[in-house]
């Protein structure tokens, strides 16, 4: 298999699905003498015969940049000044950020730190319970959600813009007066424990702090982001590819394990990406459904935001900043991955 | 001919204004790169040392400025209450914008920090604000509350002596505040499922009964749960210091959390408790008297119950209402004040809507369940003068004893 079929989709192609760009002209080549680099690089008249200055095409990433600048370097910088500064008791516990690194005190920072290994390590729990937490909700999210891509994007036909839409439509409510609705549904007198007393499961305090629920909740309010992307690689696989395996003899489960699951591989690690980041800081599930005995990283961070008057801030940039460099690693695998598909491609 | 390094007028304009847009930023980065200075430590203040107030050692906050004259002119409004959501009645309000042919906008925080930093960074900009006692001292040190102008606010005559004369502990000579609400610190309880006299034997204990595992609730809210733990433990000393005393106190949270599934909520007292979800909760004698107005349909008011300590063993608290110095229409705030210390206003503010009692002479629990605005057995939940004076109230922690509460609330919080 070759061509653009094998190389799957990116994060950001998934964003735009357009058409993939055509391939860039070839530079003519220049048999004689040794390239002359500055010129061709000064235009491009050669190629296509329109001349722009030397300027134009890099002119492009401006808008990018700066967005990048004042949307997420200098934000981050500031946390980073936060977390390393000091706090103004007198002013209600303001943050007093050091903006120039040599200022920087680590206290906070390290007594932070250390409450996830020493002492009672009162923090490894919640942090254990996030990945645990995290990683069960993304698996049953992509079990569930490939199911329903799958069926979507293969069988649905003409219902397919209607799923779709059904999929989508959740989303013009609020997510907390869903997971509000949710605490009706779960509550021991409700609907629920009412269909599980027939089984004997009934009278089950599903609020009371149990790992089930959130990760329920963390599955529910989720799962829409993981089906999205699948479905948009799904649909895109050629039937002929699929009835190539046929041919050659496979089974219908066959062609689907050696075929579609290996097409769609980019589309599972952007889909597991986009729910497991923001599952990582999600606090208000469980604030909502469970209670502290299911608490997960991001409530580690609204304890200490609201504790500002005892100089909570700083501990509270330093948690961010813990959190960041923890999110970090599922991202660098997934664009070590993408990278990898994409030189095999 | 000009000469080539004469500047053409453009090129000026473009280098003043470069230079223009320069010079800021980098005397900004400069200064940020300076370190900024903190008077660290538990004390020290701009407005002048102003200690910690305590029932014991009363303060008279300093005056930052002269208040308004009594002649000010109305201003032409709209009048910002900066407020807890649903902590005031919108009739009352809409009956001083008649009165006063001026709007009234109604801003809520969520929680004190979030009102104060929004006040202290000028985000809101209200012209009556409701902080409670514990931020007051800084508030003044910070120059964000005026002083109030006593002639315009005559209906203070309208409410407990002791808080003008000599004034609150925390604002002797009320130099910057008036009581808006007074509530005392409890056990709410469903009556059809303990009995009063079962309650009032176990009092704080209830929260750590077995028997009620799974319908347990605390305030999520470390102030306050530690401080009621800490009068379990016996202890009268609810501003404890002592980290043995707060990490039992914090054993014990875990204890009912753990083996009796107790929750941390905002909405348990109110909601929950008439909704029957649980039997006991710690709770604001306000929450259970609004707690009426939650009971689902063939539920009666029977069903609430609610137990505070004997006397001198309660703790008491109070919200206030405070002029921020930002504020944009001054006269029309003291009018606002004034107006909601009406004897009729204040009373239908409570009875009608709040549940929490403002400290207005005419209220008494007798003259409440007379006229049926309060079930006989919440007659408990009633504050009176004598209390305020003798009980217990929380006080304003200094940074490193904060601290040591706010860690254990953490630990707690945590889920250990």
């Amino acid at each position: 298999m070759d061509g653009d079929q094998g190389r799957g989709l990116t994060l950001a192609e998934i964003d735009t699905p357009t058409a993939p760009a055509p391939p860039e002209p070839e530079p003519e080549p220049t048999p004689e003498r040794r390239p002359r680099r500055r010129k061709k690089r000064a235009s491009s008249k050669e190629e296509s015969g329109v001349w722009y200055p030397r300027w134009y095409w890099p002119s492009f990433t401006v808008p990018g940049t700066l967005f990048l600048i004042f949307m997420f370097i200098l934000p981050v910088y500031v946390v980073i000044s936060v977390a390393f500064g000091a706090v103004d008791f007198r002013n209600f516990g303001a943050a007093v950020p050091y903006y120039a690194p040599w200022w920087w005190s680590f206290t906070t920072f390290n007594s932070t730190l250390s409450k996830f290994y020493s002492g009672t390590h009162i923090y490894l729990d919640p942090l254990m319970r996030t990945f645990e937490y995290v990683l069960a909700a993304s698996v049953i999210c992509l079990v569930l959600g490939y199911a329903v891509a799958y069926y979507t994007a293969r069988f649905a036909t003409k219902y397919k813009g209607l799923i779709l839409i059904l999929l989508i439509s959740p989303f013009w409510i609020s997510y907390l007066m869903r997971i509000y609705a949710w605490q009706g549904l779960l509550d021991t007198n409700g609907p629920i424990n009412w269909l599980l007393r027939p089984i004997g499961f009934g009278d089950t305090n599903f609020l009371a702090g149990k790992s089930i629920t959130v990760i329920m909740g963390l599955v529910y309010g989720y799962i829409p982001f993981m089906i999205l992307p699948l479905f948009a690689s799904l649909d895109r696989i050629q039937e002929s590819l699929l009835e190539a395996g046929r041919d050659l003899g496979a089974s219908g489960r066959q062609t689907f394990w050696r075929v579609t699951v290996p097409l769609s591989r980019p589309a599972i690690l952007a889909g597991i990406v986009i729910v497991t980041l923001p599952m990582f800081g999600d606090y208000y599930t469980n604030d909502l459904l469970g209670s502290t005995k299911t608490s997960m990283f991001g409530n580690l961070i609204t304890t200490q935001r609201e504790a500002v008057q005892s100089g909570g801030v700083t501990a509270t940039a330093s948690l961010v900043l813990i959190l960041s460099v923890i999110v970090l690693v599922p991202m660098l695998y997934y664009l070590r991955e993408t990278r990898r598909q994409a030189e095999q491609a | 001919m000009r000469h080539p390094k004469d500047m053409s007028r453009r090129q000026f304009l473009t280098r003043a204004g470069g230079a223009a847009i320069a010079m800021p930023s980098l005397a900004a980065i400069l200064a940020a790169c300076s370190k900024p200075s903190v008077a660290g430590g538990d004390t020290g203040s701009a407005a002048g040392d102003i200690p910690i107030a305590t029932p014991q050692a009363p303060v008279e906050l300093p005056l930052t400025q002269d208040p308004i004259p009594a002649d000010t002119p109305m201003e032409s409004g709209p009048v910002v209450l900066y407020n807890w959501a649903d902590y005031i009645y919108k009739k009352d309000v809409a009956e001083f914008e008649d009165k006063f042919g001026v709007n009234v906008d109604i801003t809520t925080f969520n929680n004190m920090e979030e009102g104060i930093a929004k006040v202290s960074n000028g985000q809101v900009q209200p012209d009556v604000f409701v902080p409670t006692p514990g931020y007051l001292r800084r508030l003044v040190e910070n120059d964000l509350v005026q002083p109030l102008q006593h002639e315009l606010i005559p209906n203070m005559a309208n409410v407990w002596p002791v808080y003008s004369d000599p004034g609150p502990y925390y604002d002797l000579k009320w130099h910057y505040t008036v009581p808006y609400t007074i509530y005392t610190w409890g056990v709410a309880y469903r009556r059809d499922r303990v009995s009063d006299d079962e309650l009032a034997a176990q009092g704080w204990d209830a929260l750590w009964n077995h028997d009620y595992a799974g319908e347990i609730s605390l305030y999520d809210s470390y102030g306050d749960t530690i401080a009621i733990t800490i009068l379990r433990d016996g202890s009268l000393d609810v501003n404890s210091c002592d980290p043995a005393t707060i990490t039992a106190a914090k054993d014990a949270i875990l204890q009912t959390i753990n083996d009796n599934q107790a929750r941390l909520t905002i909405n348990g007292v109110y909601a929950k408790i008439p909704a029957g979800d649980y039997t006991v909760a710690e709770s604001w004698s306000g929450d259970i008297v609004g707690a009426q107005w939650y009971l689902p349909k063939g539920t009666t008011w029977d069903v609430l119950g609610y137990w505070k300590p004997e006397d001198g063993k309660t703790m008491i608290g109070n919200d206030l209402l405070a002029i921020p110095k930002s504020s944009k229409n001054p006269r029309l705030a003291h009018e606002f004040i004034n107006f909601f210390l009406d004897e009729k206003i204040g009373y239908d503010n409570f009875s009608n809507w709040n549940g929490y009692q403002p400290p207005l002479t005419s209220i008494d629990p007798d003259t409440l369940i007379q006229k049926g605005l309060l079930p006989k057995q919440l007659s408990s939940a009633v504050v009176t003068e004598e209390m305020f004076k003798t009980d217990l109230t929380p006080i304003e922690l200094v940074p490193s004893c904060d601290q040591i509460w706010l860690d254990a609330w953490t630990e707690i919080k945590a889920g250990a």
